[in-house]
């Protein structure tokens, strides 16, 4: 039987296309002809593209000259096999079974990546990094935050003794001998607590001047002992490398816009990821606290303090934020509360930890700043006499 | 991105855009008009990308090397000019070593960035000095393979040249404030289409670098016309706000600013693209042929916010729609103004290139603000 196949002929020495019929002679020759075109010779040296679509398939000839042949079955059969990964894709490409399941592998392995794969990955990562890197990560990230708006503390030189005494037996019962805490004033950052990669605490001077009872602040710095623990700024940091990385192969591929295709779900993910670990720390800090028989209601009370310093605001959507609403860590800190009094009856007679007294107690020129959700407890520094029980 | 828009001149499918308005009908030989067209299909490309990016997942990435020589071959063969198609010709293996070294580099440059400037400063620094190697390979790579007409383009590879535009240029830019800006681009893109060749034909730059300054003095003056009314409203309303019961405002606020500016950049950024686009094709010459680039800056925007909208809500499985709309607008908008045969052209030796630097520049294109 002959074969022959319409296509266009390219010498490769000029551009002109010639019409030409490729036909097989025998089992392992070709003759190609067309006006003025004559040429033949053994099968075994042409390459052919492999199939793709309505695309032309490309016939190379050792000497550079091609042809341009329309999909023809018949073509496989006939010439020397090549390219079987791609014979293979092809199909899958044309396969309506094949698609679909392809489709599901993508969906899945978006979402499975995303909210498993790129934590785990990051997670087994981090936990091949020697404490010793991570503390030269910490003091670069501690040196530029030193160069961006953080000062030398203002508080007395006893005051910060006594809380990083405090810090220090929190950090031990923790497991964290090596853990310390940094005192910095920030006006333009406020009230605040970072967790440095490596073991170390910055409290700024404005939230030690928030908080009214010094348990208040064992509940916060618990909450950063808790991120050291779990060493979260390094988890977090590979996270947001694997998304930077992925995101920036999307972004090559897309072409159009990028910045926001990419910027949206960057954002969206680094949130997310984020929440889960100020939950994680939230519960530990819970934990850490009781285990020294304070109530995590001190951490409650500190967030409250927080909050009326700095209003959580109004319109907050929770899944657009970093960390999860405040009212929402005041109800687990609270909940978690009363287990603690369910459980130390010796500590808290009635359900009434030391501290708690002064629970109902209403205090009316409190003004209400969140009127969508509410504090659970009133206690609030604004309108709160300094804690009387200094005892420890 | 737009760096790579202007880093390909006439080569197939990721085609660039432009504008004609600047040249209306030239007086000299008669020319005859190949407009380019796109044949592909959102539903038959769609089938390929998701096969091959499935099996990229399913590999750990290994299979995305093969992946991206179909998805190029794709839009290469389905791009046609006086009715001959285009061919990519490239081989996934030098494509996948590429990728695997621009992974390493790009992956410490984003894990320096997350801990220090210092280290981050040091590991821009690094890849300012590589970039202007990179740009050059990458170049010289894509035009090796591709071809029309069984001719196969080139980009002959001139490393001084590309430091003294892409990193020495630089530091006057830096000085001036940015004002040497569009100067220095107009050289780059220069720099890019005359060391093409298709065949034995060389592409010639007509535009000289002044003429880049009206489109980026325009956008300009667009922007900061924009951020003062938005800084302006945003303040009326945020005081306004405050002023009631002296509650801080609102978070949305944020928005009033964050969305007009956003929204401002991506306006711009569309009409420029455009204007850039059409000013580099509108100024190519491959020997007595001409190109007319009739982009619009308000479809391109159009096609853009589409396409920006299309992907975040289909979680990107409308990547491949988008794709082939672009591509084909692209396409439609770009004609050959022919001057005799465009057979006639013939082809010159070849000359090898590995994969490694085209596939960097691919992946670095939103990072180096070359």
């Amino acid at each position: 039987m002959t074969e022959s196949f319409a296509g266009t002929y390219y010498d490769g020495a000029d551009g002109a296309a010639h019409a030409v019929t490729l036909r097989r002679v025998g089992v392992s020759h070709y003759a190609l002809e067309g006006e003025g075109i004559r040429r033949g010779g053994s099968i075994a040296g042409l390459r052919i593209t492999p199939r793709l679509a309505r695309v032309a398939r490309t016939i190379e000839f050792p000497d550079g000259a091609r042809v341009l042949v329309a999909h023809d079955a018949a073509i496989d059969a006939w010439l020397p096999r090549q390219g079987r990964l791609e014979a293979i894709v092809d199909r899958m490409e044309r396969h309506a079974q094949a698609v679909a399941v392809a489709i599901v592998v993508c969906a899945v392995s978006l979402g499975v990546g995303v909210f498993w794969g790129v934590p785990w990955l990051s997670d087994r990562i981090a936990d091949a990094v020697p404490p010793a890197v991570e503390r030269t990560l910490g003091e670069e990230v501690l040196d530029n935050l030193d160069h961006f708006g953080l000062k030398a503390s203002t508080l007395a030189a006893d005051r910060r003794d006594a809380l990083a005494t405090r810090f220090k037996k929190l950090a031990h019962d923790a497991g964290g001998d090596d853990y310390r805490v940094l005192f910095r004033d920030a006006p333009s950052v406020g009230p605040n607590a970072f967790a440095v990669p490596g073991g170390t605490v910055v409290v700024t001077d404005q939230l030690v001047r928030a908080l009214g009872d010094d348990r208040e602040f064992d509940a916060v710095v618990a909450h950063e002992i808790g991120h050291q623990r779990h060493r979260h700024a390094l988890r977090q940091t590979l996270r947001g490398s694997f998304v930077a990385i992925v995101a920036a192969f999307f972004t090559g591929d897309v072409s159009s816009a990028g910045a926001v295709v990419v910027a949206v779900p960057t954002f969206l993910l680094h949130s997310h990821y984020s929440r889960g670990f100020e939950e994680e720390a939230d519960r530990y800090a819970f934990d850490l606290i009781a285990r020294e028989n304070e109530s995590p209601h001190w951490f409650a009370a500190a967030m409250n303090a927080l909050a009326a310093k700095r209003p959580e605001r109004r319109g907050h959507v929770s899944y657009l934020s970093s960390h999860p609403s405040t009212s929402d860590r005041i109800a687990s800190a609270e909940a978690a509360g009363q287990e603690f009094a369910a459980a130390h009856p010796e500590l808290c007679p009635n359900g009434v930890c030391p501290g708690e007294e002064e629970k109902d107690d209403t205090c009316d020129d409190c003004d209400d700043e969140d009127d969508e959700s509410p504090p659970t407890s009133t206690e609030n520094l604004s309108c709160d006499k300094p804690a009387d029980d200094d005892d420890d | 991105m737009e760096d790579i828009i202007a880093a390909a001149p006439p080569l197939p499918p990721p085609l660039p855009p432009s504008w004609a308005a600047g040249m209306p009908g030239q007086v000299g030989p008669v020319r005859t008009e190949h407009r380019f067209e796109f044949s592909g299909d959102a539903k038959e490309y769609f089938r390929i990308w998701v096969v091959n990016l499935a099996l990229s997942v399913v590999t750990l990435g290994i299979f995305s090397a093969w992946a991206k020589v179909r998805s190029e071959r794709y839009f290469y063969g389905n791009t046609r000019l006086a009715g001959e198609p285009f061919e990519y010709l490239a081989k996934p293996l030098p494509i996948l070593k590429g990728r695997l070294i621009a992974l390493v580099l790009f992956g410490s440059y984003v894990l320096a960035g997350q801990f220090s400037w210092k280290l981050q400063l040091g590991a821009a620094g690094v890849l300012a000095l590589v970039a202007p190697w990179l740009l050059v390979r990458g170049a010289a790579f894509r035009a090796r393979y591709s071809a029309w007409r069984g001719i196969n383009f080139r980009f002959v590879p001139d490393y001084a040249e590309a430091y003294v535009r892409f990193l020495l240029l630089l530091i006057p830019t830096m000085l001036s404030l940015g004002l040497m800006y569009p100067y220095v681009k107009g050289k780059q893109k220069a720099f890019f289409v005359e060391h093409h060749r298709y065949g034995g034909a060389w592409f010639k730059f007509r535009a000289t670098p002044s003429q880049f300054y009206p489109p980026y003095v325009l956008a300009w003056s667009v922007v900061v016309a924009c951020l003062l009314a938005v800084s302006f409203l945003g303040g009326v309303i945020a005081i306004a706000l405050i002023g009631r019961n002296g509650e801080p405002p609102p978070e949305w606020v944020a928005l009033v600013y964050v969305v007009p500016i956003y929204g401002t950049y991506f306006v711009v950024w569309a009409f420029l693209a455009a204007a850039l686009s059409n000013l580099v094709y509108n100024h190519v010459d491959l020997g007595p042929h001409t190109f007319r680039s009739t982009l619009k800056g308000h479809r391109l925007l159009g096609i853009y916010a589409g396409n920006t909208v299309a992907i975040l809500a289909s979680a990107g499985f409308l990547i491949p729609w988008a794709k082939i709309r672009l591509a084909r607008y692209r396409a439609e908008s770009l004609a050959v103004l022919a001057a005799g045969d465009l057979a006639a052209f013939r082809a010159e030796s070849r000359a090898d290139v590995d994969a490694t630097a085209a596939e960097m520049d691919g992946l670095f294109d939103i990072d180096i603000g070359l």
